[in-house]
Parts: C-alpha cells; sequence; structure tokens
C-alpha cells in the first residue's frame, strides 16, 4: 500500500506537468485539442490526488503502523474519528491534504468556467497545476507521508496529540485549509488574465466570487480557530496573536481588503493596478503562512518543527510567485490604466481607499510583529520578541477604525456626497452613537475602548438597519406590498449590497463581543473544600477533587457549586485528563457556563493535591464572548446569500401571494436559529428521541448532575442531562444494546460514585455532526454557484458616466441618490 | 498632474512618517529581550528594569513553595549561571526541577521576578513529539 502511495504521489506530479505543458501550448497554438487534452490531466491529478488520500485514511483506518506517518500520529486505541482526522494532524499529510483540497477545489473552478472563460482556462489550469507541483514535489523528495520504516515496525502507533484529539480537529484545519486554497483560484485567474491580456472587468466577476468563498472559509477556519482555543486550551481567551493563528489572519485582511475595492474597479474602472495586486498579495500570503507554519522560521506553540530545507524550497517559490506576478503586472501596465479618478474625498470610492489602506496596514502590521523576532534576530543578532500586548496596542484603534468605517462607507455616495445628503444619512445613526455613549457612561461604564467600541457598534447598526428600512419602504412604495416582502425583494433587487450589510452586521456584533474583552474579570487561588470565592456576579465554591480513570486516561476532576445572588445555579466540573501515552501533555477540560451576557470559565489548574482535596482554579468571567460566535453566524449567511442566485428571491420580487413570502423568511432565518442555538448553549440542546429505545432509556437513565435529585434524564433541565441524553442517542444510533448502554454507564460512573463524569463527553459526540452538516451544505452551496455559472450571465447595468452639472445642486443631489442606490 | 503626484507623496510621506514614527516608539516599549540566563549574568546590572524572556533550566530541588499561597520561589540555570526567581500564580503541568522553562519578567537586585503568567514551560513535543515520555507528575 505505501508503495502505491508514493507511486500515486509521483504519477500525479508528472500528469500535473503535463497539465501545464499542454495547456501552455495549446493556448499559444491556439490548439483546442491540447488544451482539452491538458484539462483532462488536470482533472486526473484531482483523481490522482483522491486516490493517494484513500490509501493514507485506508492505512490510518486499517492501522497500518509500517507507514511512519501513521505510526506516529495514530494508535490503535484511538476512536476512528480520529484516525481519520490525523490524516491532516501532522506535517507531512497536511500538505497532501492541502494538495488534495486545491486540485478538488481547481477541478470545480475549472468545470464551472471552462465555457464562459475560454481563452483564460488552459492559463488558469497552468498556474493551479504549477502550484499543485510544488507542494507534491515537497511531498516526494522530503516529507513524503507514505515513507516506510526501513526495520521492523511498531506494532501499535504513538497516537495523536491529545489536544488535537476533540471535534475542532475535524473542521477547523479543513475549512482553514480551504479558505488558504481557495486563493489560489482568484490568483490563477488573476495571473491567467495578465497573461492573456484579457484584463477587462469579465474575469474579476470569477475573481470576486472565488475571493468570496475562500474568505468565507477562511473567516469560518478562524472562529473555529478560536473557539478551540477558548474551548479546550483554557487560558481564558480565544485569541493570543500566535503565528499561526495571525498566519490566517493576513490573508484574511488582503482578500477583505480586495472584496471592497473591487467594487470600486466594477462600478468606476479605478483600482486596477491594486485589484491585481491584492488577489497576488492575498495568494502570496497564504503560501507564506504555510512557510511560517511549516518550516519553523517563527516559534510558536503550535507550528511544526523546525526544518531548514523546506524553509529553503519555499523561499524559492515564494521568490518566483512574486517575480513572476509582479513582473506581469508591470509588463501589463498600460492595459491598467484607471478609467477614472477620485472625485471627491466624501465619496463611497474614498472610503473603500480608506478601508484598504487600513486593512492593509493591519497586514503588514500583523506580518511584521510576527516576524519581528525571526527580524531582530538576522538583523541585530539578538531575538527580541514582542507579545500580546504590543498587537492589542496597534490592533485596538485599528480595529475601531474600521468599525466605524463600517457604518460610514454604505452611507456615502458614489464620486461625490453632498452636504444635505451627509446630514441626511448621517443624523439617526450618530444620534444613536452618541446616546449609547452616554447612556453608558451614566451608567459608569469607564472602560473607554469597550464604551467606544459599544457606542460604534450602536451607530454601524443603525446605519445597516436605516439602510434596509429605506430600502424596503421604496420597495413597498414601488411594489405595493407589505415591509416584509420589501424586505426579502431587496436581496432580489441587489443582493450584493443588502448581503454585504448583513455581512457588516455579523462584523458588529462580533465586535460587540470583542468589547466585552475590556470586562473580563480573573481570578486564581488556592481553594480548601468548602471554601468560597467571588468573581463577578457568581460565587463559587470548591466541593470535592476526585481522581478516576479509564482505558485511555487518568482524570483529575473539581466539583465547584455556583451560586448567583445567593442561590445555588449549577454545578460545574472543570478538569484534566492525563493520557497513558503521554503523560505530560495533559487536556484542560474547562468547564463552561454559557449566557449571552456573560461566560463563567473555571479551569483546574496544574496545582492540586488529592490527598488534601486542595485545588488552584483559575476563575475567569468572560462577558458577551457568545455574541462573537452569534456574529460569525450572521457573517456566514451574509456571505452565503450574496454567492446564492439570485432567482431565490424572485418571489419576493413580484406581487405574490405572502405564503410564499413567509416560507422564504423561514427558510432565511432557519439556519440562524440552528447556529444560534449550537453556538449559545450546545449542553442546553434538546433532542426529541429517534427511537423507542431512546425514549426508555431516558426514563431509564438517572441525571448525575447530584443538585436535581436524581431527576431522569429525559425530565432533568441541566447541562448534563442534555449531554446524556445525546450520549443515549449517540449510543442507540450505534446500534448498542440496552445492556450495553447499561453497562457504558456502571462502567462510566462506578457503582458507588456516581459523580465521577468529566463533562464534555456527550457535547463532542453530538458536535461531529457539525462538520459533516457545513461539509455537506458547501457542496450544495458550490453546487448551487455552479448552475448559476453555467448560465449566461445578463450584462450588469449601464451607469450613466456623465458628470451632472456643479452649479444645480438639487439634479445632482438626485443623481447622487440614485447612483447610491444601484447595488 | 505633477502637483498631485506631489500631493500623494506628501501624504504617503506624512503617514508613513506618523506611523512609523508611532510604531518605533511603542515597539521600544513593547519589545522584550530574549536571553539565556548565562547571557543575562555575566553583567546583571545591564538587565536592570528591562523586560526579558530568560531562558533555562530549573534547579533541582530549588522549587519552594508558601503554604496556601501561590507563591514559588526557585532557580534557574544555563552554563553554570544560576538566577532566583520569584513568582506568584499557577505553574504548568512540567513545571519542576530540570524541566526547562522560558520566564517573562524583570531582573532586580533581589533576582528576577516574573510576571503574571509569565512561566511557560519549554514543550520539546509540538505537534511533532520527540523525546522519551516523562513519568506522571499528579
Amino acid at each position: 500500500m505505501p508503495a502505491l502511495g508514493t507511486f500515486v504521489l509521483l504519477a500525479a506530479f508528472v500528469v500535473a506537468a503535463f497539465a501545464i505543458a499542454a495547456c501552455v501550448a495549446g493556448a499559444r497554438t491556439r490548439s483546442t485539442r491540447l488544451v482539452e487534452s491538458g484539462i483532462g490531466a488536470f482533472y486526473t491529478v484531482t483523481a490522482l490526488m483522491t486516490l493517494a488520500s484513500g490509501v493514507l485514511v485506508h492505512a490510518f483506518v486499517t492501522d497500518n503502523y509500517a507507514i511512519k506517518y501513521v505510526q506516529r500520529y495514530s494508535d490503535s486505541a484511538q476512536p476512528l474519528a480520529y484516525k481519520i482526522a490525523s490524516y491532516w494532524g501532522g506535517l507531512d499529510g497536511s500538505i497532501m491534504f492541502w494538495v488534495f483540497l486545491l486540485a478538488a477545489f481547481g477541478a470545480i473552478a475549472v468545470q464551472v468556467n471552462r465555457v464562459r472563460h475560454r481563452e483564460l482556462i488552459p492559463y488558469v489550469v497552468a498556474v493551479i497545476a504549477a502550484t499543485e507541483m510544488f507542494f507534491i514535489y515537497l511531498m516526494v523528495v522530503h516529507k513524503n507521508p507514505f515513507s516506510t520504516f526501513l526495520t521492523a515496525a511498531p506494532v501499535d502507533g504513538a497516537g495523536l496529540n491529545p489536544l488535537l484529539q476533540n471535534f475542532y480537529m475535524a473542521i477547523h484545519p479543513p475549512s482553514l485549509y480551504i479558505g488558504f486554497v481557495a486563493m489560489t483560484i482568484p490568483f490563477a485567474f488573476g495571473i491567467a488574465a495578465l497573461i492573456t491580456g484579457h484584463l477587462d472587468d469579465a474575469w474579476l466577476r470569477a475573481v470576486r466570487r472565488w475571493t468570496m468563498i475562500g474568505w468565507l472559509f477562511l473567516s469560518f477556519g478562524l472562529t473555529l480557530g478560536m473557539l478551540w482555543a477558548y474551548e479546550e486550551l483554557g487560558w481564558g481567551g480565544y485569541w493570543g496573536w500566535d503565528p499561526v493563528e495571525n498566519a490566517g489572519l493576513l490573508p484574511w485582511f488582503t482578500a477583505t481588503a480586495f472584496l471592497h475595492s473591487v467594487m470600486v474597479q466594477e462600478r468606476r474602472g479605478m483600482l486596477r493596478v491594486w485589484n491585481v495586486t491584492l488577489v497576488i498579495t492575498t495568494f502570496f500570503l497564504t503560501i507564506f503562512g504555510t512557510f511560517m507554519t511549516r518550516s519553523g522560521v517563527v516559534q510558536s506553540v503550535h507550528a511544526f518543527g523546525e526544518d531548514r530545507e523546506l524553509a529553503w524550497l519555499f523561499t524559492i517559490f515564494m521568490v518566483v510567485i512574486l517575480t513572476f506576478s509582479f513582473g506581469l503586472v508591470i509588463y501589463r501596465l498600460p492595459l491598467l490604466k484607471s478609467r477614472n479618478e477620485l472625485d471627491s474625498w466624501a465619496s463611497r470610492e474614498a472610503a473603500f481607499l480608506a478601508n484598504n489602506w487600513i486593512l492593509l496596514f493591519s497586514a503588514f502590521f500583523v506580518l511584521f510583529a510576527t516576524m519581528f523576532p525571526t527580524l531582530s534576530e538576522a538583523v541585530k543578532g539578538e531575538r527580541l520578541t514582542v507579545g500580546p500586548p504590543f498587537f492589542n496596542k496597534w490592533m485596538l484603534p485599528i480595529g475601531l477604525t474600521l468599525l466605524t468605517l463600517t457604518g460610514v462607507g454604505p452611507l456615502l455616495a458614489w464620486r461625490r456626497s453632498t452636504m444635505t445628503n451627509i446630514v441626511q444619512q448621517f443624523t439617526w445613526p450618530v444620534v444613536m452613537g452618541v446616546l449609547t455613549a452616554a447612556a453608558l457612561y451614566a451608567f459608569g461604564v469607564r472602560v473607554w475602548s469597550s464604551g467606544l467600541c459599544f457606542a460604534l457598534c450602536a451607530f454601524s447598526a443603525t446605519t445597516i438597519t436605516q439602510e434596509f428600512l429605506r430600502g424596503a419602504g421604496v420597495r413597498r412604495a414601488a411594489t405595493g406590498t407589505d415591509l416584509f416582502t420589501g424586505l426579502v425583494g431587496l436581496f432580489g433587487r441587489s443582493r450584493r449590497r443588502y448581503a454585504g450589510y448583513i455581512v457588516h452586521l455579523g462584523i458588529v456584533v462580533m465586535f460587540l463581543g470583542f468589547a466585552g474583552e475590556g470586562f473580563k474579570q480573573e481570578e486564581q487561588l488556592p481553594m480548601k473544600v468548602g471554601q468560597q470565592t467571588t468573581v463577578g456576579p457568581f460565587t463559587v465554591r470548591h466541593d470535592s477533587l476526585r481522581v478516576t480513570a479509564d482505558a485511555q486516561k487518568q482524570m483529575v476532576t473539581g466539583h465547584v457549586s455556583v451560586f448567583e445572588d445567593g442561590k445555588l445555579v449549577g454545578e460545574m466540573r472543570p478538569a484534566r485528563w492525563y493520557y497513558e501515552k503521554r503523560p505530560d501533555e495533559p487536556t484542560t477540560e474547562v468547564a463552561i457556563r454559557r449566557a449571552p451576557a456573560e461566560d463563567l470559565y473555571i479551569v483546574l489548574t496544574t496545582d492540586f493535591d488529592p490527598a488534601t482535596q486542595t485545588v488552584t482554579y483559575a476563575i475567569t468571567v468572560n462577558p458577551l464572548v457568545n455574541w462573537i460566535w452569534l456574529g460569525f453566524g450572521i457573517l456566514a449567511i451574509g456571505s452565503i446569500i450574496s454567492l446564492l442566485p439570485e432567482s431565490m428571491f424572485a418571489v419576493a420580487m413580484a406581487k405574490l401571494p405572502e405564503a410564499a413570502v413567509t416560507t422564504m423568511l423561514l427558510l432565511t432565518l432557519m439556519p440562524t436559529a440552528a447556529f444560534a442555538q449550537h453556538i449559545e448553549n450546545p449542553q442546553a440542546i434538546r433532542i426529541a428521541p429517534r427511537t423507542q429505545l431512546e425514549k426508555e432509556l431516558q426514563s431509564e437513565i438517572i441525571c448525575m448532575c447530584g443538585t436535581c435529585g436524581r431527576k431522569r434524564i429525559g425530565e432533568c433541565t441541566c447541562g448534563l442531562a442534555a449531554q446524556m441524553r445525546a450520549e443515549v442517542a449517540q449510543m442507540v444510533s450505534q446500534g448498542r444494546s440496552r445492556e450495553q448502554i447499561y453497562e457504558f454507564y456502571m462502567a462510566k460512573y462506578g457503582s458507588q460514585e456516581p459523580l465521577a463524569s468529566p463533562i464534555d463527553k456527550g457535547f463532542n459526540r453530538l458536535a461531529w455532526l457539525v462538520p459533516y452538516l457545513v461539509g455537506a451544505s458547501g457542496a450544495l452551496m458550490l453546487g448551487i454557484v455552479a448552475v448559476r455559472w453555467s448560465r449566461r450571465e445578463e450584462q450588469p447595468a449601464e451607469i450613466s458616466q456623465a458628470a451632472p452639472g456643479d452649479d444645480d445642486p438639487s439634479m445632482q443631489q438626485r443623481l447622487d441618490d440614485e447612483l447610491r442606490d444601484l447595488d | 498632474m505633477k502637483t498631485k503626484a506631489l500631493k500623494i507623496a506628501a501624504t504617503v510621506l506624512v503617514l508613513t512618517g506618523a506611523l512609523g514614527g508611532l510604531m518605533y516608539t511603542s515597539l521600544a516599549e513593547g519589545t522584550e529581550y530574549y536571553k539565556h540566563v548565562d547571557e543575562v549574568m555575566t553583567d546583571p546590572s545591564a538587565w536592570h528594569g528591562k523586560k526579558l524572556q530568560l531562558h533555562g533550566f530549573v534547579v533541582d530541588k530549588s522549587i519552594l513553595r508558601k503554604p496556601e499561597t501561590l507563591e514559588y520561589r526557585f532557580q534557574i540555570h544555563n552554563n553554570g549561571h544560576v538566577i532566583n526567581a520569584s513568582y506568584t500564580g499557577v505553574v504548568p503541568d512540567t513545571f519542576k526541577g530540570g524541566s526547562e522553562v522560558v520566564l517573562k519578567g524583570q531582573l532586580g537586585p533581589n533576582g528576577f521576578q516574573v510576571n503574571h503568567d509569565g512561566v511557560m514551560a519549554k514543550c520539546p513535543s509540538k505537534y511533532e513529539a520527540k523525546g522519551p515520555a516523562a513519568t506522571r507528575g499528579i
């Protein structure tokens, strides 16, 4: 099997080389047959990479420890899901997974666009195939995931790092990788356009969509990374400016900048060089991010080990990318001339420009600060480092400025805003912002950064609401329907604009969550049994410390009672798990009590003594954290709407029976509810029993939370009962019998010791569903997009370029209003 | 055209100047020197008051803890040089005699004062595990 894997990789390398040669030659000689053959080869690479992935996954599943990579990242005790996820658990496999995703995405992109962008496709194929070749080369010569032990193979594997054994491992890396590889496709289109000189705006549409898809996945990946850090790592926060996190953030900044500035090009024909540069930079940063995390040039908690040779290979590749791409840009400069000039600083173009500068500066700043230790070592020979406070100091004002622009930008007219226009647009938002600030001050909020952030959130949220209400009002007047239909109709009329507002709303909600950080309260202290401490609104009492064990690990669990206003509101079970195979890397099982207002977050620290039952807890109150996850949900919905075909909203465009609209609304809201539930309080999801056995078990198993007076899990409302219900559901669906489930619980809790449970179990299993749902909806989305793209697109409405007479203010204002309303 | 280019150049210059200046000053406050114990101990007074990340090994059996508090005193060494360190807070799992650590804090006349949460165990295994598994420390 390993020999097959290596052979497939080699074959993929050769076939990719052929794809490049055939496509380039075909494009040069205008031979359709050659190009077709190249595209066929390109699809073959995808098939080969799928096969290689299959071989590796098969090796993991069948515990083939003759393969070094499998031996290192898996063991026989690991659950099947982690065995599969181990595919991308290490360096070699993650590179292969990268190529696999790139091949899959590339194939979709080529298939979707091969007719419409016929003249670009050969070069698109060549660029993607070249990128694939680089990564396959890395594997073949340096990091072959299929390399085997030359001596006798070990009988068991070393096991995946316990820190990675949670469900985020199954979705966070894939989603981030998809975000990364998706950025290759806009780059390929950009390069193809530069080579062929077909630099009209048609290629921009393809580029914009693929950037949007990549951006969505990148945002998803980053948010999941935050959740992972927050729930699993147990340091009380979600973002630590770790180099690996930053590596994901860099292309996010430039992609965001591109998604904004591309509108200026579509609308006004400006910023053409700039946009091409952004596309190239975004791609470059994805490669650079991979380089940073894979080669060990920066020190990070979760970077892979140091690897000089890999660093050199990457450096060469990056130099090639930069020289080649910017060489082409310079070569094509005459074709990239701007068609218009900036008319006024009080215009939407100018706001976009400001937004771009700030985003680009953010990218530059984060890059600089991340590389600073390495740079200082190279320049001064002395290792200087900068920590999170330095990042925060800079990114705080930058973030707030961006938040302000989120509100300001959409209110400005294209070309030039008049004074009346500005007053009319800004009155309400400014009033709301100031009112919020005043109210906060009156209520005694004195954290200026968070206070300002809240005020700006109010400002931006008001501008978005105002836009929606005005738009809906106009539609209602025009079509005579109700406000709701008008609202949905807005998406039919200018989907991108209003979907963009929803994304903005998501960002605003996320900023609410970030601002909560300013009110964070922390406490660490050693506690004896019965001792209490108060953090924020909560009083926490240490009840006991239990040590239990199962086949894989030893578990130390703290039992804590939580009181609010003198009333017992819950029990929490922070724990540390010591895996047999990795006793030096215990995992922190954080106990989180979630609420919209604040999370109570308790960590059992290293400092505990089972003999005296003394424990040090790190107790944190994290206000508003859940709004970050909710904000991402809103953002995702906005992005997906912008990628949906316009015809979906046609129902609300015409004067139609209201039933259709209601259905539409429900359809739109459904994912919100699902997201909100999952994010808000996963422990509280209540599932209706699906089978008779499950239903019976719900009244046969007793909740072990200890406070409910031994209620049945079907009746108890606490979080633990919900978890147990999910656990039961899981086991029933696995086909376990009633006796087996009984045995499981008896083994789990011990006969006389009902309170020995680690808290996180059931939720994780349930949450396994999420990646598949996300994957399925992603596939669905891609399908819809594909169908839409394969249709011929209607020409965008021509915009009148005639300048209004400067001497007629009323005429100008009307024109401004109308221009502003276009998309 | 010429005035426009001039304007752009001026704006870019002013902006980069201002941002660069700000960055430089805040960088001076924000940076920490990454040093090994012996590098610092050759001339300790030169490092007084500077932010440091100190790399060394915990001296065996040097860890003392004030009962019922989180106050620690211990020593770290490298290449024959030893520094006394004091710390208040929770220590990582791998913090024990002989382990390799990086301490964030400042050097004073009474030794090295470690910041809150400033003890980082230098973990040899990242994704790529190396070295034999040590014995459990519960």
